[in-house]
């Protein structure tokens, strides 16, 4: 049951992740266009730079989540790597149940910056004019999304370790993964 | 407040609570025990202002550049050539690391992307050639720390900025001592498999004609790096837009080897997203613990501590050295330079010493923070992509090439000229 | 009291030889009882934006930064700083002094604080790596500058904005990425940029870049009669005052250390050329200033800010907006 969903957040993550790395591969075709035309002698398309810091702000958020599922979020297993399965599907657990936490907080903390940019009707301070909400709605919605994603498989891991199936959940939260897409 | 940090650092590590959240943790430490101010109410716009930063778009840029470069199996063609050039020397294929670093220093501004595209190719090779695994991840780490050294590098662009000093010239600057540190880890690595073989792999020569057939897979890279470097020289491109140039320029490359599919985009996305992600959540943990430092008065303690030695010249710099070694320890090194450059760069700039000179001394003291435990992201990059085995291995792989390091930041410190030079002359 | 202050940028001669020593030395030995902790912001690596959201937060006690770089929450703050009507130091302070009650209210109620003081940096004047005689050839040229009034301006002056991060600019000057660049005189002439550029054009198209020092609202409501005076008139007679009275010297001083047209007490004079900025040039900036830079300005502030601007810092400066 735990499985089957660890297996769907992956590959829904998996789709959000293709869909970020696409945006991040617009952004550079972007900056490639604005600096043909501003060798062509021809106007450039202007706030390149500025776009790219929203790119990268959003990008960063939504590309949490499938770091997460994927075993991307870097730690030390100096340790754990030396106690039994319980005691490393307790740290597992553990790590991953402060991880949520911690994410939740920025999630929340995150919020006041929104709404702001929102109530005050914030513009960024270039030719552009940004409304900074544009930028900021969708980067929120990322920490949103990472700390939701965190608490689900914090909750299902924790149920797969309770009911003693270690192994699974190590393949679930553990230290690394074992197939990566780094081939 | 310096040592309640690290301790906390080191006793949330062994927790294996992952890296980017324990330094968040230790800033809500440093809020709550050591300032006066209700600092965790800036978390929100320190975590969006920290990634809504154009300089770092350079980051999945050069790392999406490497992947495109793994995948097309260029990057593995680059491999095979050089080593072909270098295993003849006692040690073997990790001369092969060390070179193949090198030379995607010259096309990535990122020693992690640089250590994950060498990683990537080199790893498998190790096991069904049986080297030392230590020595062989611990060559990969080191030699992607060139990738902030050798031109272009998103490390120097920042120091740049904060220092207002040229960045072209930090570049031409950069060049010689990203490569004398080359040849010094390929030296040191010759040195330890003479005396103790058993650790480098068999050595290997090849015929003349295959070497020299070799070099035409060298091409690729030669030509992207042109192309990077020559759109930054020519005034094409700013060093932050040049990225995007190499990921077009990759994509071609990868074109012409017909290495292009969907398939392969996809997932070269999916990594690009992936080490992105994991990059970015210990940049911005380390932004906010900095922003708390700094705020309980960091600057101020470093400040009274420098001052209050009043030492000359080069009792100062050398310091500030320990200092860097010290903090390179604990913290990521972008937010290393952010939060010390304010700090440090005028007190030493004050003894008389060359701004272009101190940012290459600075990078080497970063490249070694790259690879100095418990944060040191390029030993965890390579951990990342070689599955098996402790990461203490790699950490125990790294120490000759982090003394070769030190060695250089002593060698630039007793001869500037080693970085100012090649500006020098080219001006 | 301690009071957790954030100067400005840490590397430039307002906060070395002003806010340094005002708020480390002076302030304290004038208000008995006061302590400060002084940082600043890139000290923090705070975000440009963050500054003064962050002090009505309560995050620290007082701050200072350029004015400019608070307008996306306060586009009503623009009319503080309007590029090349002031060209002089004293019209500058004259400028800033009647916009003044404008800037208290505006801090008040974007950023729940109290305005201290009102400080230049140097008027952002202009470098270029190309032949220029006045204002007029700007056009068609790619300019680097920064903040959405200047934008605005060198757009309706037929010039095109490009966006380049401050260290970038001295290579892309040298390629011909951008063929001129904004910058405070004096950052440009200890950043090199004499290097990599040929005509200096001393008006200030930036406009004078206002640095505002204010206090969190709440903490300054917490101090007593007696203390809110006695920090006032030290911020005032200790910090404002001599900060503007040195400013036309140091403009003439830097222009002098750039062009080599008199002494530069800075250290070896450089030999760029100066253009002087015609009769015609004034005019015609004024021109389009009035007719669509300022009423598009007034458009986004909304409200009553363009008839407070006209009745405070256009009658001093001579513009009214339509
Ligand atoms: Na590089
Ligand atoms: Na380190």
């Amino acid at each position: 049951m735990e499985m089957i969903w660890i297996a769907r957040l992956r590959r829904l993550n998996a789709g959000i992740a293709v869909a970020t790395g696409a945006v991040l591969l617009a952004c550079a075709a972007f900056v490639l266009i604005d600096i043909v035309l501003r060798g062509l002698g021809l106007p450039s398309l202007g706030g390149t730079e500025e776009i790219a810091g929203y790119v990268m702000a959003v990008a960063t958020a939504w590309g949490m989540s499938y770091a997460l599922l994927e075993l991307g979020h870097v730690r030390i297993d100096l340790l754990r790597a030396r106690g039994g399965a319980r005691v490393r599907a307790a740290l597992d657990v553990l790590s991953m149940a402060i991880l949520s936490a911690t994410v939740v907080f920025i999630a929340i903390k995150a919020w006041p910056v929104v709404e702001r940019s929102i109530t005050m009707g914030s513009r960024a301070n270039t030719p552009l004019e940004t409304p900074l909400a544009w930028a900021q709605v969708p980067w929120f919605a990322g920490w949103v999304w990472f700390a939701a994603m965190a608490c689900l498989l914090t909750a299902l891991s924790a149920s797969l370790v309770l009911r003693g199936r270690l192994d699974e959940a190590e393949a679930a939260i553990g230290a690394f993964a074992e197939a990566d897409t780094l081939k | 407040m310096i040592g309640a940090v690290g301790a906390g650092l080191l006793g949330l590590l062994a927790l294996s609570i992952p890296v980017g959240i324990v330094l968040f943790l230790l800033g809500f430490g440093v809020d709550t025990f050591f300032s006066s101010f209700p600092l965790s109410r800036g978390l929100g716009n320190m975590v969006w202002s920290s990634s809504n930063y154009a300089t770092l778009i350079a980051i999945p840029f050069f790392v999406l550049l490497g992947e495109i470069l793994v995948r097309s199996g260029v990057a593995g063609r680059t491999y095979a050539a050089l080593d072909r050039w270098v295993s003849w020397l006692p040690g073997g294929l990790v001369h092969a690391n060390i070179a193949t670093a090198t030379m995607f220093s010259a096309t990535s501004g990122s020693s992690v992307a640089t250590a994950a595209t060498v990683a990537t190719v080199a790893m498998p090779q190790a096991e069904k050639l049986g080297y030392d695994p230590k020595l062989f991840s611990g060559a990969i780490a080191a030699g992607g720390t060139l990738g902030i050294m050798i031109p272009p590098s998103i490390n120097l662009i920042v120091y740049g900025f904060l220092t207002q000093s040229s960045i072209p010239q930090l570049f031409l600057a950069g060049l010689i001592p990203g490569l004398a540190l080359a040849l010094a880890f390929m030296a040191v690595t010759a040195l330890i498999c003479a005396v103790r073989p058993e650790l480098g792999g068999q050595q290997r020569t090849f015929p003349l004609a295959l070497m020299l057939r070799g070099l035409i897979d060298l091409a690729p890279i030669l030509v992207l790096f042109g192309l990077i470097v020559g759109s930054i020289y020519r005034g094409w491109a700013t060093p932050t837009e040049a990225a995007a140039v190499g990921v077009a320029g990759a994509l071609l490359i990868a074109a012409f080897f017909r290495g292009l599919s969907l398939e392969m985009i996809r997932l070269s996305l999916l990594g690009t997203v992936k080490i992105t992600a994991m990059i970015m959540l210990i940049v911005l943990g380390a932004s906010f613990l900095n922003f708390t430092l700094a705020s309980a008065g960091l600057g101020r303690e470093i400040n009274a501590f420098l001052e209050g030695l009043g030492l000359g010249p080069l009792g100062t710099i050398l310091v500030v050295v320990v200092l860097y070694i010290v903090l390179g320890f604990f913290i990521e090194t972008l937010s290393l330079m952010v939060v010390t450059i304010p700090i440090v760069v005028p007190i030493v700039l004050a003894q008389g010493y060359d701004p272009i000179w101190f940012g290459i001394l600075m990078i080497v003291l970063v490249e070694m923070a790259l690879i100095t435990p418990p944060v040191g992201l390029n030993l965890y990059v390579v951990q990342g992509a070689r599955k098996t085995g402790k990461i203490g291995e790699v950490m125990l792989g790294v120490i000759p090439f982090a003394l070769i390091m030190l060695a250089m930041a002593f060698a630039l410190i007793a001869f500037p000229q080693i970085a100012l030079w090649l500006p020098g002359a080219l001006n | 009291e301690t009071l957790a202050v954030v100067g400005s940028w840490s590397g430039l001669p307002l906060h070395k030889q002003y806010e340094a020593p005002f708020w480390s030395e002076t302030l304290p030995a004038a208000v008995e009882g006061v302590e400060v902790e002084l940082t600043t912001h890139d000290q923090m690596s705070l975000g440009l934006g963050d500054i003064y959201p962050l002090l009505g937060q309560g995050v620290y006690d007082v701050a200072m930064t350029v004015a400019d770089y608070a307008v996306a929450d306060a586009p009503e703050l623009e009319g503080l700083d309007v590029p090349l009507i002031a060209t002089t130091a004293d019209e500058a302070r004259a400028m800033v002094e009647a916009a003044r009650p404008m800037v208290e209210d505006i801090y008040r109620d974007r950023f729940n604080s109290k305005v201290l003081a009102i400080a230049p940096y140097p008027p952002q004047v202009v470098f270029c790596n190309a032949e220029i005689a006045g204002l007029e050839d700007l056009e068609g040229l790619k300019v680097r500058a920064s903040g959405r009034m200047t934008a605005k301006l060198l757009e309706a002056l037929g010039a095109e904005g490009v966006n380049v991060s401050f260290s970038e600019v001295p290579g892309a000057l040298q390629n011909g990425v951008v063929d001129c660049a904004v910058t405070g005189a004096g950052s440009g002439y200890s950043a090199g940029w004499w290097e990599v550029s040929t005509h200096l054009l001393p008006i200030p198209l930036g406009g004078w870049d206002s640095v505002v020092t204010a206090m969190n609202l709440d903490r300054w409501n917490s101090l007593s009669a007696e203390m809110q005076e006695a920090i006032q008139t030290a911020v005032t007679e200790e910090f404002e005052a001599p900060a503007w009275a040195s400013a036309q010297t140091a403009l003439v001083d830097d222009i002098a250390c750039l062009t080599g047209n008199g002494d530069c007490p800075a250290g070896e004079a450089r030999n760029m050329t100066l253009v002087e900025a015609s009769e015609a040039d004034a005019t015609k900036a004024r021109e389009i200033l009035v007719g669509e830079v300022l009423p598009e300005w007034a458009e986004r502030a909304g409200g009553d800010w363009a008839e407070r601007w006209n009745a405070s810092v256009g009658q001093v400066v001579g513009v009214t907006i339509e």
